[in-house]
């Protein structure tokens, strides 16, 4: 509804209640203050509430009901006009209101008839209101029970009053049987609601059977001479206190489009509140709640295209959601679809946000599957880097070891057969041939160091265990090793927890200035605990040297994590945890 | 050359085992050159039948080989009758092989650039019983 309309429709309404109370003081018979008050407030109450159906359920035809409602409510009062056209008018349509009200109470919450039958109803009903109201307008002088000043009334045909006594006999079971049937039939329809509907549904149930019994008393009090409705004061009562629980109508529709506003918060909280990652059955829990739809149903087109599953696993056709159901799309590809309670296509702003917020709760997940797979994929090619690194520093010591090593061995050995040879020969020969030897040698120990400092091959040789022993052997600080398996794990593994303990061993020697330095490796369930401590002068801080920064990219190779705790003066503790099953 | 390793004598007293020519050849002069009579195998496999057939007294046994290990080879030999004392040999250090070669049958190791006619009458010295 345009803006426009909004304003002119308010303005009628404004118009017509101020016309009402304009109506009230013209001279004539004076009129109680509630009465006028009553009138004007459920009149204006309706208008106001048709604008607000408007706007909230553009499809819905509600607004227009609440509207017309609202008019007939108040059309009655130009009767207090002193002239004879809109006196018979006013008082011709005084009962029609009711018809109306019937006809909102059957069309709730859609604004739609559900049934001819119930179309045939609400018919039946107008016409009977309007009909009766004619009859008796038929019989009816006003100058017998009006003030002599009443204008008159242009329908009467006979003025004597027993025919509108005849009508009444058979007024008061046929108004009272159709408000029965109206009433019935709202709690059918909402005992037969679910979700949205049935909460749609809600503040009617209160509302109709106060209005219904509202409406039974009036007739009997129009029919039934009882003492306390011919009083004043019951008059007053049952005319003017009474029709205020009307007001409860508009009320009550004005407060669950709050509460629908509550709901779009609603879901804006669900999809905060869902944490990332969490399976799309979680998400459908979260907007069924907050849509207050506990039918909704989110499905996914099949990656074939077959079909669409519900995250329940149920197979769903979104082109026959089946009686009462409606689809919206989550996305424009239509690869998702929301399922839902068909009440909710007049509550579109509520849906269109939550198929928004469920596509991107959707596609955040999507997103996060993606960042998981690359990250995943990163660790993967990190770790195969770092092995493959392992296996070329491994292999090139192994070349070492079968090329120059072995030809620089013989090659020592041949010097020292020739030295030997010469002994005593030839001096100058002989010491020639000593230093050659003693060279030889001295390029054997450098070119093994080098070697070791590739690869360990006591590593690849005995595992952890030796491997550890010989790092400790050759520390220059005194180490001891408190703990260390026996057995063999996955070469990343030995490999990471040798560099750790060779690092660390490596730089408790350059910096720590200690006395003692402890090695402890552990297996438990699903690590291996590699753990290195020294009494030296603490401070080793993991960014200060690329040594401490570098061991610990290399555990993070393998997955595992490394952790420092080094406070100045306290000495230092290294400890690094590593996966292994 | 390997096809070099099938002659050998029936009164071969030292079996050197190795896979490095160059090495093969220079021990087997060296030791020769200090009296031994030399027997040579360029694998696991053909050190095990080269010893049930020429019985020697010593095998200096290259840790290194391409088929089993020296580790796997003593294991083998050591079964035999009438074993031989075994020395362990590389061109690495003891260490680097942790506490396997105290735990293997062999009697002790001789860094290879160690290797003397001297060194092997030692072990031979102590072997005997």
């Amino acid at each position: 509804m345009s803006r426009r309309w909004q304003a002119a429709l308010t303005a009628a309404a404004v118009a017509a209640v101020t016309g009402l109370v304009v109506v009230t003081y013209v001279p004539g018979p004076p009129e109680p203050l509630i009465g006028t008050i009553s009138q004007a407030a459920v009149g204006l109450a309706f208008l106001l509430a048709g604008i607000a159906a408007w706007r909230r359920w553009p499809s819905s035809r509600l607004g227009l009901l609440f509207t017309i409602t609202g008019y007939l409510w108040l059309l009655p009062s130009v009767a207090r006009l002193p002239y004879a056209l809109p006196f018979t008018i006013g008082n011709l349509m005084a009962p029609v209101y009711g018809a109306a009200l019937a006809h909102l109470g059957l069309a709730w919450p859609t604004g739609r008839l559900r049934s001819r039958f119930e179309a045939g109803v609400v018919i039946a009903d107008y016409a009977w209101n309007i009909g009766q109201s004619f009859v008796s307008m038929f019989f009816w002088n006003p100058r017998t029970n009006c003030s002599p000043g009443c204008p008159a009334n242009l329908l009467m045909v006979d003025g004597s009053k027993s025919a509108e006594n005849v009508l009444g006999v058979i007024s008061a079971p046929v108004g009272l049987a159709l408000t029965g049937i109206v009433l019935v039939l709202i709690v059918r329809h909402w005992q037969a609601a679910r979700g949205w509907s049935r909460r749609a549904m809600v503040p009617l149930l209160w509302i109709a059977p106060a209005i219904c019994a509202l409406s039974v008393t009036q007739t009997v009090a129009e029919n039934i001479s009882l003492p306390f409705f011919n009083s004043r004061v019951g008059n007053l009562v049952l005319f003017g206190y009474a029709p205020l629980i009307l007001l409860a109508g508009p009320a009550l529709f004005v407060a669950s489009t709050l509460l629908a506003r509550t709901a779009r918060g609603a879901v804006g909280t669900a999809i905060v509140d869902l944490e990332s990652g969490a399976p799309p059955g979680r998400l459908r829990d979260a907007l069924a709640r907050a849509l207050g739809d506990s039918t909704l149903q989110l499905a996914f087109r099949l990656p074939d295209g077959s079909g669409y599953l519900d995250t329940a696993g149920q197979a769903v056709d979104p082109a026959r959601p089946g009686p009462g159901r409606a689809v919206t799309p989550v996305a424009e590809s239509g690869d998702a679809v929301l399922i839902h309670d068909d009440g909710l296509e007049h509550e579109p702003q509520l849906v269109r946000l939550t198929a928004a917020a469920a596509s991107m709760a959707l596609e955040h997940s999507r997103l996060q599957a993606e960042v998981q797979a690359q990250l995943e994929q990163v660790s993967a090619s990190r770790a195969r880097i770092v092995e493959a690194g392992d296996d070329a520093r491994r292999r090139l010591e192994r070349d070492l070891h079968d090329g120059a090593q072995q030809r620089l061995v013989t090659l020592s050995l041949a010097l020292g057969m020739a030295r030997n040879r010469a002994t005593g020969a030839d001096p100058e020969l002989e010491s020639l041939l000593e230093s050659a030897t003693k060279e030889a040698r001295e390029a054997i120990v450098e070119l093994r160091e080098l070697a070791r400092g590739i690869h360990p091959a006591v590593l690849t040789e005995t595992g952890l265990a030796g491997a550890i022993q010989a790092l400790v052997e050759r520390s220059p600080v005194a180490t001891t090793i408190t703990a260390v398996p026996a057995g063999r794990f996955p070469a990343p593994v030995e490999a990471t927890a040798y560099f750790v303990v060779s690092e660390a061993l490596t730089n408790v020697a350059k910096h720590a200035a200690a006395r003692n330095a402890q090695v402890a490796i552990r297996k438990l369930a699903t690590r291996v605990v590699v753990e290195v401590s020294d009494d030296g002068a603490g401070g080793a801080a993991p960014d200060a040297g690329s040594g401490l920064r570098g061991l610990a990219d290399r555990v993070a190779s393998v997955g595992g994590s490394l952790r420092i705790d080094s406070p100045p003066g306290c000495g230092t503790r290294l400890e690094a945890e590593i996966p292994c099953p | 050359m390997r096809c070099d390793t099938e002659a050998v004598t029936a009164s071969a007293a030292i079996l050197v085992v190795d896979d490095h020519d160059g090495f093969r050849a220079f021990a087997r002069k060296m030791l020769e050159l200090a009296g031994f009579t030399v027997a040579e195998a360029a694998s696991g496999a053909e050190a095990t039948a080269a010893a049930r057939r020429i019985r020697p007294r010593l095998v200096l046994l290259d840790i290194q080989l391409p088929d089993f290990d020296g580790f796997e080879v003593a294991r083998r030999l050591a079964g035999q009758e009438d074993s031989p004392v075994i020395v362990l040999t590389s061109t690495r250090e003891a260490s680097d092989y942790g506490g396997r070669i105290a735990a293997s049958a062999a009697a002790g190791f001789l860094p290879k650039d160690q290797l003397s006619g001297a060194a092997l009458l030692r072990f031979l010295a102590e072997g005997m019983p």
